[in-house]
């Protein structure tokens, strides 16, 4: 059935934009960083995914476990080390914004090239749980459907975590309001680090949930950012409902433009949707951040 | 409770904030009354640590010197700063607003306690904890900064303006209140164009003028002296059409 087939390409499709941009809206939101190399961040864990995979016989799943904090640990690394000078010496967030657009830039072609250096160009995939699943007369591969549960988990989870927990709410504040967080006690600083590297360790799982069923190679970091920003501005940035509500829609569209009109309108539809959100909701479907 | 002095603040070459030192205790509402451009805005960010102030300073809350402490290690030693125009989390909910209040170790433990206290100060807030802030009336937008601030369990208030844009009757509920959080032996700073209604409930006041000190003593000495009465209550000088005071 052609509608549900495009309901659930669409929802698959559309959850893996959602992870992704969560992550983005946690760093450009929270932290203010524009990160370029946010993507590169996403295909260094494709490929580490891979290596577990192809060389170590894991399943991807237990990848996540250990690549998950591993792209905490080395967001939150990259922050510490490259960006708190950046963060110290602005003097307003669109100068940060600025500034780290130039240095996340110049990390984007340290990541790439690393990943020319052992991979070269081609392209990877590997096969995993590459069964056919029928759900009411609609089959897909079931790495896909695991890959749209796995991403749904983490984005209730994390969605969660920030409209309840104390620290959650804390980081709602800081991309709400830095200069009155700080007036509540708020280590502002820390607190966007933090936000900063939980947003690496979201796209680091997006990376791994992306390589179950999609091949990937070392240049395609930039498409994936573009994807997340896209889906991020046009949630509301710093919004993580908006995020996922967006990256939902996107997916939805796109696939529906790709079965009924032409595979090749695709992005056409991604900046279509883009522009006319735009238009009628300047800043995107959730507005700024909070909720 | 709080004791400030030698506080200079410059913003390039221009001189705001000169020499200050004043001092706030335990169950006090101080005022301090300036024109416009006085400086009292920067005073307050300057004991708040959010402008930063030139060295020499010394400011000592609690009987500890937290001069070097950054704005938000200051909270947690107990001073609460309701900035000019409110500074809420406008896309927040009021619960969201207090409970952030909250966030300091000082006051987790008594979160519940102090809300409920807070809740019976400012009862119609009770009734809005879901609301997102920004929607709510100017007069409740102030009583969410002033509860946030509370919800931190300081032990010194500074607030900047707090009546600024309310109805009389939302100013006389305002100063109200402030008159119960000095009840429970907080000491509040508080600068204020309304000076009839400040000094009417402060303890004591100075008086700022282009970034110093220019006078303090006894609320209740100052709203008798013609000079403050010329220059902050309005009152025109004898034998003069305008008010003019040194
Ligand atoms: N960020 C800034 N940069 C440069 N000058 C500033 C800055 N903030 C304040 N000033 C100047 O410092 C002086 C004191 O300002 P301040 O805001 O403290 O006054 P105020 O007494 O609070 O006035 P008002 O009653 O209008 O709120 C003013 O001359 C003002 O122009
Ligand atoms: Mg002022």
């Amino acid at each position: 059935m052609l509608i549900l087939d495009i309901v659930l390409g669409g929802l698959i499709l559309g959850g893996m934009y959602a992870l992704v941009a969560s992550g983005l809206t946690l760093q450009y939101g929270v932290a203010r960083i524009m990160n370029l190399a946010y993507g590169e961040v996403l295909v260094a864990a494709a490929f580490a995914s891979y290596l577990l995979v192809t060389a170590a016989a894991l399943s991807p799943l237990f990848g996540l476990v250990f690549i998950l904090p591993a792209g905490f640990l080395a967001s939150s690394l990259i922050y510490r080390v490259l960006l708190v000078p950046l963060v110290r010496r602005a003097k307003t967030r669109e100068a940060l914004e600025v500034d780290s657009i130039l240095a996340t830039f110049g990390l984007l072609f340290v990541v790439q090239g690393l990943a020319f250096v052992l991979f070269g160009g081609q392209y990877y995939s590997y096969s995993y749980l590459s069964v056919p699943v029928t759900i009411a007369g609609s089959t897909v591969p079931a790495n896909r459907l695991l890959a749209f549960a796995v991403a749904a988990v983490l984005a209730v989870g994390i969605y969660a975590a920030l409209m309840r927990t104390r620290t959650g709410t804390a980081i709602r504040a800081v991309a709400v309001d830095p200069a009155s967080a700080r007036l509540v006690g708020i280590d502002v600083q820390r607190v966007a680090g933090f936000a900063f590297a939980l947003g690496g360790g979201l796209c680091a799982a997006g990376g791994v949930l992306v390589s179950m069923f999609l091949t990937f190679n070392a240049a395609m970091g930039v498409v994936f950012t573009m994807k997340a920003l896209v889906v991020v501005i046009m949630g509301g940035v710093g919004n993580l409902m908006g995020a996922l509500v967006a990256g939902l829609l996107l997916g939805l569209v796109e696939t529906s433009v790709a079965r009924l009109v032409d595979p090749g309108l695709t992005l056409a539809a991604t900046f279509g949707l883009f522009l006319l959100v735009l238009l009628v909701k300047p800043t995107g479907l959730f507005g700024r951040a909070g909720r | 409770m709080l004791e400030v002095s030698g506080l200079s603040v410059s913003y390039g070459l221009h001189r705001a904030l000169e020499d200050v030192s004043l001092g706030v205790g335990a169950a006090e509402i101080v005022v301090i009354l300036g024109a416009n451009g006085a400086g009292k805005t920067t005073l307050l960010k300057a004991v708040a640590n959010t402008v930063p102030a030139e060295p020499g300073r010394c400011v000592v809350l609690g009987g500890r010197d937290v001069s070097e402490l950054p704005a938000h290690l200051l909270v947690e030693e107990g001073l609460a700063l309701v900035p000019e125009g409110r500074g809420i989390f406008g896309e927040l909910t009021v619960r969201e607003n207090l409970l952030l209040g909250a966030y300091p170790k000082r006051a987790r433990a008594g979160e519940a306690a102090t809300l409920e206290r807070v809740l019976a100060l400012f009862p119609r807030l009770s009734e809005r904890l879901g609301q997102t802030a920004r929607t709510m009336s100017g007069g409740e937008q102030q009583m969410v900064a002033i509860g946030r601030a509370l919800m931190s369990n300081p032990t010194v208030l500074l607030l900047d303006e707090p009546s600024l844009g309310l109805s009389p009757l939302m100013s006389g509920e305002l100063f109200a209140a402030l008159g119960r959080v000095r009840e429970t032996g907080i000491g509040v700073l508080l600068v204020e164009q309304n000076a009839r209604r400040s000094l009417a409930i402060a303890d004591r006041a100075y008086l700022i003028e282009t970034g110093r000190i220019v006078g303090e003593g006894p609320a209740a000495r100052l709203r008798d002296d013609p000079a403050v009465r010329r220059a902050y209550l309005g009152e025109a000088a004898p034998g003069a059409a305008l008010p003019s005071h040194a």
